[in-house]
């Protein structure tokens, strides 16, 4: 059977449709994404029910991350670039002091939900022992709305 | 000059090196993007101490204990220190809160909104539990609220 054709045309498919999607999809990427704050240490936030928390403004600020261990203890406290002991309350007071002397003007606690209280409190005391007055923010997971 | 004809033919630009980034572009977001959802948090003023110098309050302040019982949610006990009825549940101290607020809610109570508020969580009260027993404050719509230390 002769097969009829323009020998001289290339065969194409029509990309129009699937440049749309994926452009579309390109832009949902781009909107949805967020950067990762890179202070922001990976754990498992307290997450209230009917949370009253509020999406903190962004000023400059110095997020200290309580690493956990089992038990509710703590491992070390993470602070910026800084990994120091969980023992080490004088030289995180020196870390804060550094970054509010560098325009900071919040710090922001980070600890997992499972963390005992009696070492978010001598963190507390800790950043309170810096002397200027620092805004602290309590770090929560937000709520799907 | 001689031009020469253009074959029969439709005239298009050629995507390919377009599609190309795009695609590319499209895997690095898919494989990049991370659904959860957005970090929120309480703000806490810390009142600066200087020492040899103790704060003084103008109100006696309410005093809320907090433990954990558990390691649900759902383990949390509350109290109230000094003469008020027991509570002893979240829903309970959301209530009295409100009912003794002495404005908004439509009450007149006994508390200001800047009265005091000191949650005293113990020791090894789990850091969800005492969130959670702020979190009812902040929802009360009490402005002076801090931490104190462990009981």
């Amino acid at each position: 059977m002769a097969r009829r054709g323009n020998p001289t045309s290339a065969i194409n498919a029509n990309m129009t449709p699937m440049i749309d999607v994926t452009f579309l999809l390109i832009v949902f990427f781009v909107v949805v994404s967020q950067i990762v704050d890179r202070d922001a240490v990976s754990m498992d936030l307290p997450a209230p029910q009917q949370s009253a928390a509020g999406i903190p403004e962004e000023p400059l600020h110095v997020t200290v991350n309580l690493l956990p261990l089992e038990g509710g203890n703590i491992a070390d406290i993470v602070v910026g670039d800084h990994t120091i002991g969980k023992d080490a309350l004088d030289e995180l007071t020196a870390i804060v002091r550094t970054h509010l002397q560098g325009g900071a003007t919040e710090v922001h606690l980070r600890a997992d939900k499972s963390t005992r209280y009696t070492h978010i409190h001598r963190v507390i005391e800790a950043i309170r022992d810096v002397g200027t007055t620092p805004r602290l923010q309590l770090v929560v997971n937000g709520e799907i709305r | 000059m001689i031009l020469r004809k253009r074959k029969a033919g439709t005239i298009g630009l050629n995507l390919t090196s377009m599609i190309d980034v795009v695609f590319l572009l499209l895997i690095y977001f898919m494989v990049a993007t991370e659904f959860k959802t957005a970090e929120e948090s309480f703000p806490m003023d810390m009142p600066m101490r200087q020492h040899g110098q103790t704060i003084t309050l103008d109100d006696e302040p309410l005093v809320i204990l907090v433990e954990s019982a558990g390691t649900k949610l759902e383990d949390i006990r509350v109290r109230l220190e000094g003469p008020w009825d027991p509570i002893a549940s979240l829903a309970e101290l959301s209530s009295f809160l409100r009912s003794n607020k002495a404005t908004g809610f439509g009450r007149n109570g006994l508390f200001a909104e800047s009265h005091p508020i000191l949650l005293k969580p113990t020791g090894s009260t789990r850091w969800e539990h005492a969130i959670a027993a702020y979190n009812v404050v902040v929802n009360a719509k009490y402005t002076n609220i801090s931490l104190d230390e462990p009981s």
